[in-house]
């Protein structure tokens, strides 16, 4: 019986074993930690459950479970509200303007949601310009703080991740489908309800899906707007922070429950839409309906309306960021005061962001591709494990992920806290999934054969690999790079609790600000982030333009 | 130069035996095809000596050199996909150079050669051309030319040809054939066309739930069918039992239909049977009947077309056979 590994899988099995390593190190190994610290007592040495019981045991956090999951469930329906009509509006009726809606429509994606949840109190709060304007007149109304505000924070910041999926779904339905149903006697209205939404439903609650587990990992948004409200993810943070004892049992234990109520949701999906997948198998999109002029009109006002709205938070805070603050109080006057102050102070704050958002999605590039590659390319166990162990940052809150860390790397044989690279890591493990998603999806679409054909013409396969291959997904590898560059330069979840010293990024001084009562600063902050996160994405689409043009 | 040998090759998936104790042996600048149904093995075996599959027993040389363990690029093969595999984001020069620059060919030398290759497939002065701006066929020429500027010791076709139109496919697998044969490179097609492997193949092994079911040349696997699946799969034949053409031994024989005639067109010593035609059809150069026996089988019948000949259902026949063309099954 020979050993030797036959030659077709040699390079698969590297790569697999590689990625293996890096996610073994740097996400089970530290999720585990978080485990054990959960079920160990305060010294850390004897197993217990008594943490569990003392965490649930108080009201408060009991309350930060079920606030947490009621603000989650109540956000994915008001984006499902908002975004199925849209998403229609966009797919069949003659609305004025699409591609530039569809682009306004995705950037809340790659913009900070807490700078949207600062802004809407900086308008909106009690000290609000909007509010003292309103109370000027003699208007009233409810609080933004608390639940109603984190919820509208949600809508207008996570939409898109319903829109997307099902306005693509809308655009998959076989016309004749529709047809079949109208020669059958079904009015158009009931068609619509009977059979388009039906076979859209899966992609709704996709999107859904996704709304709901951002809620549940979203740290910025609840700070900025939660004050009393426990929030899960920012009482973990503010546990781990605060406690003295050795083992940080009680941030393991929000820390665990977190990672299991995301769990359940997946796999609640997982057993829901597996079970129902309405492909058409659409040849052409469906026609565009004609309406009459009110519907089309109200059609019209709808999208830009919700578009427009979901960007006047970060509109308003470029704005004001060249206003006058002194301390948190604004006055009417142009200045470019704040800038200065936070360039002043340091210039390092903005090094770090845009140095971390490189390292990690160069790191992230480096590991996700190959990873995509086995995953699609081989079918084994082990390719489907290793599917499977590369999709878990996607569940795993980036606090979580944060506390793992520290508690894994603080001592023993590798020491990373306290210095730069425990947060690009952190960054890398949590943004490999859209790595793997996107690079898979276009390795999806490249046929193995082509492979084959470089392979027999004498190409090894790693040689076939960098010239086969990687020219043929590079669009969507540079695309890619940039969403996970952006979404880096605006990660707060896991910089909060791994940030130190010297190492701040302008995340954290927006946080810090914040914390301080230091309006000025955090505006300021807030919009050379807006610029840092549109920059690469409008260099991208110009790159895309120029390349699909030629 | 480059004869084939394959011994006792053996490849499983999960329970299905896909390749099953093949022994084969390719002649040097042999023309030679795998024909079979799809799911037969023909496809594992080719991608076993391409060594895209990995073998669980037996071995496979070129000429004296084992290679079944060898890396796949370092096995020194041309090989022709379905799909044609052509490279989107190169040139036609760019594909046609690119196992020659993986076998470090460069200047004048690899532009000559490209040159060369591309004329030989007449494409001659497409080297610019983006694949995307080529035809189904024109791909498929890209790739034959790709895979012949290598010179490699053998070349592969993976059914390259049933991704174009019928009239393109007959005048592709002529051209194949031709090219083969000038340049004198062993091959091995792979189709589950009969007519394609019978007009190419100097022979053909014909396979069947991953054993070679015959191996000869075309004509003889034709006309001497070993086993039922082999007459039917080589073309139309009736299928009946030696009693019904009034024939010794309880076995079936294989009967083609062009092997029968009307007993007033075919030669006086022929045995004759008779029967009711059961249905008619004229397609053109040959006429294709159907004739119910007394036993209740159907004989098929393809005679070529004869103006003065009335045959409509329902009339009663008297059909020839030549005896010398009833091929006994074992």
């Amino acid at each position: 019986m020979r050993l030797a590994i036959p030659h077709q899988q040699r390079m698969p099995l590297a790569i697999a074993a590689l990625g293996f390593l890096f996610l073994g190190l740097f996400l089970l190994y530290p999720l585990f930690n978080v485990f054990s610290a959960s079920v160990l007592d305060a010294d850390g040495e004897k197993f217990t459950l008594a943490n569990y019981f003392k965490v649930l045991g108080r009201p408060f956090y009991r309350a930060a479970v079920t606030n947490t999951l009621a603000i989650g469930v109540t956000a994915t329906l008001t984006t499902m509200l908002i975004s199925v009509p849209f998403a229609f509006a966009l797919a069949r009726l003659p609305v004025p303007g699409k591609a530039a809606i569809l682009a306004l429509a995705a950037m809340p994606l790659v913009l900070p949601s807490f700078v949207s949840a600062y802004a809407i109190v900086l308008l909106l709060g009690r000290a609000g310009i909007v509010t003292q304007w309103l109370n000027a007149w003699g208007i009233g109304f409810g609080s933004i703080y608390g639940a109603g505000g984190i919820v509208l924070v949600y809508t207008l910041t996570l939409y898109p991740y319903v829109l997307l999926p099902t306005m693509a779904g809308f655009k998959a339905v076989d016309v004749s489908v529709e047809e079949a149903a109208q020669s059958l006697g079904s009015s158009p209205r009931r068609t619509l309800w009977t059979v388009t939404l039906p076979i859209v439903i899966p992609s709704i609650l996709a999107g859904g899906l996704l709304v709901f587990i951002e809620t549940l990992e979203n740290f910025g948004v609840p700070f900025v707007l939660a004050e009393d409200m426990p929030i899960f993810a920012v009482e973990a943070f503010k546990l781990f922070i605060g406690e003295t004892a050795p083992n940080p049992s009680s941030a393991g234990v929000l820390g665990v429950l977190l990672i299991l109520t995301t769990a359940a949701v997946l796999l609640i999906q997982r057993r829901y839409l597996s079970a129902r997948r309405f492909a058409t198998g659409a040849r052409a999109a469906p026609p565009i309906l004609r309406v009459g002029t009110g519907l089309r009109i109200a059609a019209a006002v709808y999208c830009w309306t919700v578009v427009l709205l979901a960007l006047v938070p970060f509109f308003a805070i470029v704005v004001l960021s060249f206003m006058e603050f002194r301390g948190p109080v604004l006055h009417p006057n142009f200045s470019l005061d704040n800038f200065r102050i936070l360039f002043d102070r340091s210039t390092r704050p903005l090094l770090n962001t845009l140095l971390f958002a490189t390292m990690a999605a160069i790191a992230v590039t480096l590991v996700g591709v190959p990873i995509a590659y086995v995953v699609t390319r081989v079918r084994s166990t082990l390719a489907t494990v290793l599917d499977v162990i590369a999709t878990l940052p996607f569940a795993i809150a980036g606090t979580v992920l944060a506390i793992g860390f520290v508690v894994s790397f603080n001592s023993g044989w590798l020491i990373l806290t306290g210095g730069p690279l425990i947060m690009v890591l952190a960054y890398t493990v949590r943004k490999v999934p859209f790595a793997v998603r996107s690079s898979s999806a276009i390795l999806h679409q490249i046929d193995p054969s082509l492979e084959e054909a470089s392979i027999s013409l004498g190409r090894s396969p790693l040689q076939t690999f960098g010239r086969i291959l990687v020219p043929l997904m590079l669009g969507g590898i540079l695309s890619g790079f940039v969403l996970t560059w952006v979404t880096v330069a605006s990660e707060l979840s896991a910089t909060v609790v791994l940030y130190s010293g010297s190492w701040r990024t302008l995340t954290v001084v927006m946080f810090q600000a914040l914390e301080s009562g230091g309006g000025g600063v955090a505006t300021a902050a807030a919009s050379t982030l807006i610029v840092v996160t549109l920059l690469p994405i409008a260099l991208l689409y110009r790159l895309v333009r120029r390349y699909e043009l030629s | 130069m480059t004869g084939i040998v394959i011994e006792g090759v053996e490849r499983s998936f999960g329970s299905v035996r896909a390749v099953d104790g093949v022994n084969l042996t390719v002649g040097d600048g042999e023309f030679f095809t795998l024909l079979g149904p799809s799911g037969c093995g023909k496809t594992t075996l080719l991608r076993m000596i391409a060594g895209f599959c990995e073998l669980d027993g037996g071995e496979i040389r070129f000429g004296a050199k084992r290679i079944d363990r060898l890396p796949a690029h370092t096995r020194d093969i041309g090989m022709v996909f379905q799909n044609y595999a052509v490279f989107p984001n190169l040139t036609v020069a760019g594909n046609v150079a690119y196992g020659l620059k993986a076998r470090r060919v460069a200047g004048t030398e690899l532009a000559r050669r490209v040159d060369e290759a591309l004329a030989l497939v007449q494409l001659a002065g497409y080297g610019e051309r983006w694949p995307h701006q080529l035809s189904g066929g024109q791909l498929q020429r890209v790739a034959i030319a790709r895979a012949l500027v290598i010179r490699p010791q053998v070349l592969l076709f993976d059914e390259p040809l049933s991704n174009l139109d019928a009239r393109l496919r007959v005048s592709m697998r002529a051209e194949i054939r031709e090219l083969q044969k000038s340049l004198g490179i062993t091959a091995i097609y792979v189709t589950h066309d009969q007519e394609e492997a019978m007009s190419v193949s100097d022979r053909i092994a014909l396979m069947q739930s991953g054993k070679l079911e015959q191996v000869g040349a075309p004509a003889e696997i034709y006309r001497n069918p070993t086993s039922r699946f082999a007459a039917e799969f080589m073309g139309t034949t009736n299928l009946i039992e030696a009693r019904t053409l009034g024939r010794d031994g309880a076995g079936m024989v294989s009967l083609r239909p062009e092997a029968l005639r009307l007993d007033s067109e075919a030669p006086a010593g022929w045995p004759r049977v008779g029967g009711v035609i059961a249905h008619v059809e004229i397609l053109g150069p040959i006429t294709r009947l159907d004739v119910r026996l007394a036993d209740g089988s159907l004989l098929k019948v393809a005679a070529l077309d004869e103006p003065h000949r009335t045959l409509a259902p329902g009339a009663a026949v008297m059909l020839a056979y030549d005896p010398a063309r009833v091929t006994v099954l074992t």
